[in-house]
């Protein structure tokens, strides 16, 4: 029952999840951080499989602040969302795959675009404007393409994004009372109250 | 035992020195010179080729031969070019791991590998090499010359030891001290590319020891941005364009005997 | 000695040398002088940098390098040996946060890359690495700073304050001489700086500080602070001498005048 949205607006990427931990029909939290900072400009929604996902957040966590100290350059949005796409699909391909779902945020500081990508456990990666996993998908996709706009501030991609938590939580059997939200832009990633 | 630090494999001398470098150094001061000079619009490399003949066959050479414009010049990645000096054979196999280097990258990463990232690459291997036993050192100088969004344009420097460095012009192989210099006294950091062509083949007439100066014994590449798509495009200039760049310069020397017979 | 390449290079000589460790340590005697020095709650790194050419880019002449946000590494010795082991730090400071979660320590980082280095003075086949290094950093959740230094053997020992490379006996014995206990921030510095200046002759341009203030807190002294400091030092040698000279003179003057004074009658 887990659900997360991000959409790209005017020079930032929104991203947005649910924070409850559950194991079964029983929640365990309500105040689970599932968006995991990756680099400065850089951030990750995940889903799926409890034990798997933050496994698999803290190894690309690593991977990247690698890269970075390595390299004395941040990867770029376009460059890491490959490079966590085929760790994914080499995954799928081994004896025990990740079961991760991902929305991906960045800012790309070298030519100033927001990044958003949409990634799911069998490797399969889109480069999107809005995207949105789990169930909330089905409730927030036709809000999302009805008002959406990628020239929209800040003030404007909030309001969207508001509309789709609250469609989910006003259609969704199970409700998602907590939500945690991160802009990314020029500056970094920061968190946000809505 | 006079040579037995420095007949073997590499390992330190009394000094502390490792001679086999050393001495991998001294055989790239005999190659032909390559010359490179950053632009602020673009890269430049210029090279001596060594081997010539009047029967030497050109012809697959004019189509770029191992994907450059024969000995001196390769093509390492779309936004890479690589001028070597040194053992020839050693430079061959060095290119192919650069390219698979930069390809490995490009399925890792869905990017072109960075300037920085692909020298280190082979400066990673070429130190390995100064390490291991039973190995001897690459006996080959790189100048790479490329594009990234990181740092846009770029000139880096490699050594057998496995050091490199970011220049804004230099040179490599024989020569290179008179070279350096005349560098030194014409650069200035805001030069363009076409300037930067005509300083490389005025610098390349006056160090290279010979009598006649043309296609035959010189490779040329430039590399820029493509004005339509903004991609880096590298230009290995075929035999005949590098004749007329000499010709449109005033540098073209002629040998006298080919002259009186043709 | 016609034995096979796959064979140790590093052997025991009948008097019971390691003939490659002791000539790796003069290839680190050749290397450009590194400094570490420690105060009550910072920790100096200073380099002696060769002159960066009219045409290099000096970008990529890279002395100091950050193993991870709360430790820094300098050598001496060969730059590309150095490139190579500094990047195999980096690899084990990223894995150690993986698998326990937390931070290295500086001195499991230090242990880790003085047994690397041990291990290339024992394995079949190679070489010892040609550098020794000095690493400084805080330890999570701590705020003491630390200090450490490795050798080509596979030593490692902590240290107050210590200098690796080209000179480092000289400035050692300045250091030895010079260092106190809880010193602070702007202290340290001078010292260090003091320090560099007995080998570096050509002042503030050759000369690179690293200053680490805390658990993530590191920062370069650009070259005006540098110079700055380097004009303050100066000047108090300057006032140092002059001191001195006119102590001198005041002797000089005193004895003068006692002995002219003994011979007047």
């Amino acid at each position: 029952m887990e659900c997360s949205f991000g959409l790209v607006g005017k020079g930032y990427t929104l991203i947005a999840s649910d924070t409850n931990s559950a194991r079964s029909i029983v929640k365990m939290k309500n105040d689970e951080d599932k968006i995991k900072v990756l680099t400065p400009h850089l951030c990750m929604a995940y889903s799926g499989e409890a034990g798997d996902t933050v496994q698999f957040a803290e190894y690309v966590e690593r991977n990247l602040r690698l890269h970075q100290i390595r390299h004395y350059t941040e990867l770029r949005p376009p460059s890491s969302a490959a490079w966590i796409r085929r760790v994914l699909a080499d995954s799928l391909r081994s004896r025990k795959p990740y079961q991760v779902n991902l929305l991906l945020g960045g800012y790309d500081t070298s030519d100033d675009t927001p990044h958003l990508y949409w990634i799911d456990y069998l490797g399969t990666m889109a480069k999107v404007p809005f995207a949105a996993h789990g169930y909330g998908a089905y409730f927030a996709l036709s809000t999302l393409d009805r008002y959406h706009d990628p020239t929209a501030d800040l003030e404007q991609g909030l309001e969207t994004l508001k509309r789709c938590i609250e469609e989910v939580q006003k259609r969704l059997i199970v409700g998602l009372p907590k939500w945690n939200v991160k802009i990314i832009d020029q500056d970094g990633v920061r968190e946000l109250e809505i | 035992m006079a040579r037995r630090y420095d007949s073997r494999t590499t390992i330190f001398s009394p000094e502390g020195r490792l001679y086999q470098i050393e001495y991998a150094m001294e055989a790239i001061s005999h190659a032909g010179t390559v010359l490179g000079i950053l632009a602020k619009d673009g890269v430049v490399l210029a090279a001596e080729k060594k081997v010539t003949g009047k029967l030497l066959d050109l012809s697959g050479a004019k189509e770029g031969g191992y994907g450059g414009s024969g000995e001196k010049i390769f093509l390492l990645n779309s936004n890479v070019i690589g001028g070597v000096a040194g053992i020839t054979a050693d430079a061959n196999s060095l290119v192919n791991y650069a390219r698979t280097a930069a390809q490995r990258h490009l399925f890792s990463y869905n990017e072109d590998i960075p300037v920085e990232q692909l020298a280190q690459r082979l400066c990673n291997l070429k130190q390995g090499y100064t390490q291991f036993g039973g190995l001897r050192p690459f006996g080959v100088s790189i100048l790479y010359a490329g594009f990234d969004p990181h740092y846009q344009f770029q000139l880096y420097h490699s050594d057998p030891s496995g050091n490199y460095s970011g220049w804004k012009a230099t040179c490599i192989g024989a020569n290179n001290g008179t070279a350096q210099s005349l560098l030194k006294q014409d650069y200035k950091d805001e030069i363009t590319v076409e300037e930067a062509v005509g300083l490389a083949m005025k610098v390349m007439s006056k160090t290279m020891d010979s009598t006649t100066l043309g296609s035959e014994k010189l490779e040329f590449a430039t590399l820029t941005l493509d004005a339509t798509t903004g991609e880096p495009k590298a230009k290995i200039y075929r035999p005949a364009e590098v004749d007329a760049l000499l010709e449109k310069h005033g540098l073209r020397k002629k040998d006298e005997d080919t002259e009186m017979k043709s | 000695m016609s034995r096979s390449y796959d064979r140790a290079l590093t052997v025991f000589s009948p008097d019971g040398h390691l003939f490659q460790v002791e000539y790796a340590l003069e290839a680190v005697r050749k290397g450009t002088c590194a400094v570490g020095v420690r105060g009550k709650d910072v920790v100096v790194l200073g380099v002696e940098k060769k002159s960066v050419l009219q045409l290099q880019d000096p970008r990529t002449v890279r002395k100091v390098a950050m193993l991870d946000d709360h430790i820094c590494l300098a050598f001496a010795g060969l730059t590309a040996d150095g490139r190579v082991l500094i990047d195999k730090a980096r690899i084990e400071c990223q894995s150690h946060r993986l698998t326990v979660e937390d931070p290295v320590s500086v001195e499991y980082i230090t242990r880790h890359i003085a047994g690397i280095q041990q291990r290339y003075t024992q394995s079949g086949g190679v070489r010892p690495f040609g550098i020794s290094t000095l690493i400084v950093g805080f330890d999570p959740q701590d705020s003491k700073p630390r200090l450490y230094q490795t050798e080509p053997s596979g030593i490692y020992s902590a240290w107050k304050a210590n200098a690796i490379g080209r000179s480092s006996k000289t400035v050692r014995e300045f250091l030895e001489k010079n260092h106190k206990d809880d010193m602070g921030r702007d202290e340290t510095i001078k010292l260090t700086i003091k320090s560099l200046l007995e080998v570096v002759q050509t002042g503030a341009k050759n000369i690179d500080i690293s200053v680490m203030e805390g658990y993530n807190k590191v920062t370069n002294l650009d070259l005006s602070q540098i110079e700055a400091l380097v004009a303050e030092i100066e000047r108090e040698k300057e006032q140092d001498a002059e001191r001195k000279r006119s102590r001198l003179a005041a002797t000089a003057a005193s004895e003068a005048a006692m002995s002219a004074g003994a011979s007047a009658p």
